[in-house]
């Protein structure tokens, strides 16, 4: 044992010179190992810093009280609580779930649930827009008295200092950045006089992203709140919480006490030291809700699978990167490892030498990759915070975790060393002296086991995609198969070699000598292949899902046209925008559109609230589609139901738009025909004669379209009964079928809307452009919108935009970068063997410039053997994947039309697209590159060097 | 004299090399019979692709012989498995070459001590085993010198050294003196005649009659057979090269 750690000591110390003699070399496989490391040290590091402990999340929320008490919502009704204050439930609620309280009703009073002699301090928050350098904002504005030493913790101060006065604010700093306000600039809210002095910047240490303002208590919300209401608008929406400070803590039972009362009670004492499951009503009521959400064992192990083996090729990656880099050293340093032979060195202690090459390297990749790891997340902690959004609790390093990372990189040194160091232990000592070049012969196993592996991994890929739609078989079987032809390789590029015979001189010496030593070949090959591989597959499944969506994809207006819509305060700014869109965008018409409100204006769309309702279109009972109903399944046979799904009754299908409302029909006149592009003379006519427009004639009976108007939503579904009122009848004429509507199923004009006693709003309008917003039009508008604080939907249909082109140009990049490295590596073992055959070529007459053409086709070579392979390898799972999909998908379609559900749209098509462009740029521009590339940083003179024994 | 000393180190007898077969049969070594005694020095002469280095090479263990057997202080080099052999190379049989002689990566003393190292002595104990090896050479200044800061007749002397530390008794040397002036060539063939007289066996592969004049005796190899044997006493005359014809 003793005398072995002796002999590797002697090893280590040989491979650690070397690496300091060779500093180049020995800092580029550094870098392939520590930058990794270096990214993972790193994101271990931020992921602690920011994982709280108890203590730290509770000052955030609690700051130094005993707890936090909020009204539950459930309009005064007893409630059970988890001991986190996270999860409530209604002491009695209904078991179907159907009935919970909207908290409409009057609010707790929570000052009066608060045990007796406890000290309290109030916090309110509502929103609000104020006014900023640059328009209107809308932010929260909060009322804490922050000086209060129960709230300290919750708010740091940055700069300034609290609010003393009640004209006196301060602002997070994420406020002020969008605000363009700093401290000493005074703000105002809209509607209220009273402008409030900044005094003070401060941050949420967990909310670093939140805007937000706090002034003194009943200093800003109450004001605001009774000018808004004077100005007819929405209030803040006032919510408050009561922080409370009681002698021994807030206990479990105090928190039950409080929880009859319709009061969440957040308690440190409680958080610190939770009560056992059996004491927790809601847990004893719901046994699952004590679970953590963070899926099932399965899921875990899937994702825990999915990461190992992301880990595991990314080591691949480097292992076949670096392992090319070993050889060359190995090779270069031959008659040193002959010499060591010659002094009684055996197989093992050669393996050593190389080997603890190999460990040198990750050693140092190790602590270089951690310390820079550490260094960089201490350098970037503010960036970092602002990024999360949260201040760290501290710098955390957990030493275990880093040293696992660090022995991943030792790991992948040791790993890339491997077959070099028994490459050059098999090497006669005799031949390693004299400089002999014996051919190296490519293993035998290795084939045999990667055709063993592409043979199991194509099974069951093709299983996968034929048989099953499992896209993880498809995906596993892949992932074998293409590690058996990264084993695979040498024989592979043993056959390229046969291309050999017709090539010119340079080319052909260069194929010759790369088929000849594969084992120097084939790791880089096998390195280009993983890496096109990877790239060509995500490629071509991107490209085809992208033209996948391009097919489905379903515009919601004509190219080029745009929409707003507003809905909050009745459309009150909508002039503004209406402008602000017409100042920006090549506007050549515009067609306005209102919306049916039923019941009190103020009522937003879909409320349920009392005294809010909508208008229905009623579906006439002859055009409903029979398979709608209950019993189905026994009233019709499967052959029924598929016959019924072709049927034009069922065949329905639902295509949002650009402005959709609750009532499914549009008050508009014949300009808004115009915006969608829809030229029916029969369709203008009618709206000129004050009838209806419909686009669905599934609602259509005798000519008449038939809207139901539910005055009160609330009232029905409180009951549990289907919607009912009166009944509003329109002479209505259909849109010729396959006329485009953009998904507007309905318009009337207002004229029509309002003989019939329709109360309606101004909710948006059309904007047809002269030609389609430009990137920088819609940016400008935005800018426009976001002053105007009046929050439209604003959508500009531009026809359907890929968001994948980047995807596929980083993942270009990475592979060419990776195919480039490779090349070049395997370039440089191979111009290391090659010296006597240059010094050949001189001395019978070769132009220098040989020496730089034969560096670029060895370059050039490896470069094209690994993309060819490493497409041809990156296609074919590609494809099986889709065709997985689509059997997934056929499935689907197959169940919809046993069920008789129409309006699928046909059987549907998963198309293959081969990202011919990527393919193009990997297979002949990147070689050409890396070829180009060593060509030139090939030295064209011949260096002398002194004559080798004989 | 004691028992031991009367056993040679060396032994090879009835020595064949063939390399390759049919049409490209080369016979390297014929028949070859040499026996080298501790204390004693031998040189091998003869012209290009006579067999000189072969010879080494084999009684090296560097190489195998086609027939024939090669024994080192007793032990039978055709019959030892690859580790025994590198075993040998530790223990009994030291190397030097014509040049690039050292590791580049380490010290003179490191160099020394890298036989003793592998072996599995402990790297102190290397160390000062190597250093005492040196300074017998007076080669101890040279200790903490890398190859690269050394003259070539330097690193010559710090191989000898090398090549006979431990218990080391058979150094055999592939033209040592080959990319050396022949100032320097002397010095480092009388380091290697002095640890020859110090108790060594030395083999000397040269194709220069004045180094080989350092001999106990010579051996002439032609066409891969010894053609004359020529001790000491007439070694002078070889200065003159009219043996050597």
């Amino acid at each position: 044992m003793n005398g072995w750690l002796n002999s590797w000591r002697a090893a280590v110390r040989i491979a650690r010179r070397d690496a300091w003699r060779f500093k180049g070399r020995s800092i580029l496989v550094l870098a392939m190992i520590a930058l990794p490391i270096l990214g993972v040290s790193a994101a271990d590091i931020t992921i602690r810093s920011s994982q709280l402990t108890a203590e730290q999340s509770l000052t955030r929320d609690l700051g130094a009280a005993d707890a936090v008490l909020s009204d539950a919502a459930y309009d005064g009704l007893p409630i059970y609580q988890s001991p986190d204050g996270r999860n409530k439930s209604l002491v009695n609620d209904n078991a179907s779930g159907q009935m919970i309280p909207g908290g409409n009703g009057p609010g707790v009073n929570i000052p009066a649930v608060i045990p007796a002699g406890a000290k309290t301090l109030k916090d309110s928050v509502g929103t609000g827009k104020v006014h900023t350098k640059y328009g209107l904002l809308d932010v929260d504005i909060r009322e804490l008295k922050a000086s209060d030493p129960m709230a300290a913790g919750i708010m740091e101060l940055d700069r300034g200092h609290f609010p003393d006065a009640p004209d006196e604010v301060m602002a997070t700093n994420a406020f002020l950045k969008t605000s363009g306000l700093h401290v000493g600039s005074s703000v105002s809210a809209r509607d209220l006089a009273t402008k409030y002095k900044i005094v003070g910047a401060y941050d949420l240490p967990g909310e670093l992203k939140t805007a937000q303002i706090n002034a003194l208590p009943d200093a800003f919300l109450a004001p605001l709140a009774k000018a808004l209401k004077a100005a007819g608008r929405d209030g803040p929406g006032i919510t408050s919480k009561y922080f409370v400070a009681v002698d021994g803590g807030f206990t479990w039972n105090m928190v039950k006490e409080v929880n009859a009362k319709s009061v969440v009670a957040h308690s440190r004492a409680v958080s610190l030291d939770p009560p056992a499951d059996s004491e927790v009503p809601l847990f004893v009521k719901y046994p699952d809700w004590n679970q953590n959400y963070g899926g099932s064992t399965a899921e875990k192990a899937a994702l825990l699978a999915v990461g190992a083996t992301i880990v595991g090729l990314a080591m691949l990656e480097i292992c076949l990167l670096a392992g090319p880099a070993f050889a060359v050293g190995a090779r270069r340093s031959r008659r040193q490892l002959g010499l060591v032979g010659a002094n009684g060195g055996d197989r093992r202690h050669i393996r050593a030498i190389v080997l603890s090459g190999g460990l040198v390297i990750g050693v140092v990749a190790a602590v270089v990759g951690t310390v820079l790891g550490l260094a960089l997340t201490f350098a970037l902690r503010e960036p970092l915070e602002e990024y999360t959004g949260a201040r760290f609790g501290g710098i955390s390093v957990h030493p275990l975790e880093l040293l696992g990372i660090g022995l991943l990189a030792i790991l992948t040194g040791l790993l890339a060393a491997i077959v070099p160091a028994v490459v050059a232990s098999r090497q006669s000592v005799l031949a390693a002296l004299t400089g002999r070049r014996g051919v190296r012969h490519a293993n035998r196993v290795l084939p045999v086991l990667g055709l063993a592996a592409v043979c199991l991994g194509v099974g069951i890929a093709v299983f996968g995609s034929m048989k099953t739609d499992n896209v993880l078989a498809v995906g596993g079987g892949s992932a074998i198969a293409e590690l058996g032809i990264v084993a695979l390789t040498p024989t592979l590029v043993g056959l390229f070699g046969r291309l050999g015979g017709w090539l010119p001189l340079s080319p052909r010496l260069a194929l010759r000598d790369a088929v000849r030593n594969r084992g120097r070949t084939a790791p880089a090959v096998a390195a280009v292949l993983a890496a096109v591989a990877g790239t060509v597959a995500v490629a071509t499944y991107t490209a085809s899902s992208d033209l996948e969506s391009r097919n489905g994809y379903e515009a919601r207006a004509p190219y080029g046209v745009a929409s707003i819509s507003i809905e909050r305060e009745q459309g009150r700014d909508l002039d503004a925008v209406r402008a602000a869109v017409e100042k920006r965008f090549p506007v050549s018409s515009r067609a306005d559109v209102s919306r049916v409100v039923v019941g009190k204006k103020t009522c937003s769309m879909y409320s349920s609230s009392p005294g809010c309702g909508r208008a229905e279109m009623v579906l006439p009972p002859a055009n409903a589609c029979p398979t709608d109903g209950p019993d189905t399944d026994k009233k019709f046979s499967v052959a029924e139901r598929r016959k019924l799904s072709k049927d034009w009754r069922c065949e329905r299908t639902y295509h949002s738009s650009a402005i959709s409302t609750d009532s499914e029909v549009l008050i508009g006149d014949a300009g808004l025909l115009h915006a969608l592009g829809i030229k029916d003379p029969g369709a203008e006519q009618a709206l000129a004669a004050g009838h209806t427009v419909l686009f669905d004639k599934h609602y259509v009976e005798k000519n008449r379209l038939t809207f139901r108007i539910i005055e009160d939503s609330s009232k029905p579904i409180a009951e549990g009964q289907e919607a009912t009122g009166p009944l509003k009848s329109f002479p209505t004429y259909v849109a010729q079928d396959g006329t485009e509507s953009y998904g507007v199923r309905a318009i009337m004009t207002p004229a029509t809307a309002k003989a019939a006693g329709l109360q309606t709003l101004p909710f948006g309008s059309y904007f047809v452009n002269e030609n389609a917003p430009s990137s920088k039009e819609q940016q400008a508008l935005e800018d426009d919108l976001s002053k105007l604080g009046a929050d439209p939907n604003l959508y500009v249909e531009e026809g359907y935009v890929s968001d994948n082109n980047v995807i596929l140009l980083a993942l270009t990049v990475f592979a060419g970068l990776v195919t480039i490295g490779a090349a070049g590596i395997a370039t440089g073992l191979a111009q290391a063997d090659a010296e006597p055959d240059l010094k050949t070529l001189a001395a019978i007459g070769a132009d220098p410039r040989v020496r730089r053409t034969l560096s670029g086709f060895q370059c050039g070579v490896v470069a094209v053997m690994g993309v060819i392979l490493g497409s041809a390898a990156g296609v074919l799972p590609a494809i099986g994947l889709r065709k997985a999909e689509e059997r997934q998908q056929l499935k689907f379609y197959q169940e919809a039309m046993d069920r008789g559900w129409g309006g699928m749209g046909g059987v549907p098509h998963v198309p293959i697209v081969i990202p011919w462009s990527t393919l193009a740029a990997l297979i002949v521009a990147v070689p050409l590159g890396a070829a180009l590339l060593a060509a030139l940083v090939t030295r064209s003179r011949t260096s002398l060097s002194r004559r080798e024994a004989s | 004299m004691s028992a031991q000393e009367h056993q040679p180190v060396l032994q090879l007898q009835e020595l064949t090399r063939v390399h390759g077969s049919g049409t490209t049969e080369v016979h390297a070594l014929r028949g070859i019979d040499l026996s080298v005694f501790p204390g004693e020095l031998v040189a091998v002469m003869g012209p290009s692709g006579s067999g000189k280095s072969t010879l080494l090479t084999i009684a090296g263990g560097l190489d195998l012989p086609t027939s024939g057997r090669v024994l080192v202080e007793g032990t039978d080099l055709t019959t030892a498995n690859r580790k025994q052999m590198a075993a040998l190379r530790r223990r009994s049989i030291g190397y030097v070459f014509q040049d690039y002689n050292l590791i580049p990566a380490l010290t003179a003393v490191e160099n020394v001590a890298l036989p003793r190292e592998l072996d599995g002595t402990s790297a102190r104990k290397a160390r000062r085993e190597a250093l005492a090896s040196l300074q017998e050479m007076d080669l101890d200044h040279l200790a903490d010198r890398f190859p690269d800061e050394m003259s070539g007749g330097q690193q010559q002397r710090v191989a000898i050294a090398r090549a006979l530390v431990g218990d080391r008794r058979l150094v055999l040397a592939d033209e040592p003196t080959g990319a050396l002036d022949s100032e320097t060539g002397e010095s480092v063939l009388a380091l290697l005649r002095a640890r020859c007289d110090a108790g060594a066996a030395g083999v000397l592969v040269t194709h220069e009659p004045r180094f080989a004049a350092w001999a106990d005796r010579v051996v002439f190899l032609r066409d891969g057979s010894v053609v004359d044997t020529t001790l000491r006493s007439n070694a002078e005359s070889l200065l003159t090269g009219g043996v050597a014809q």
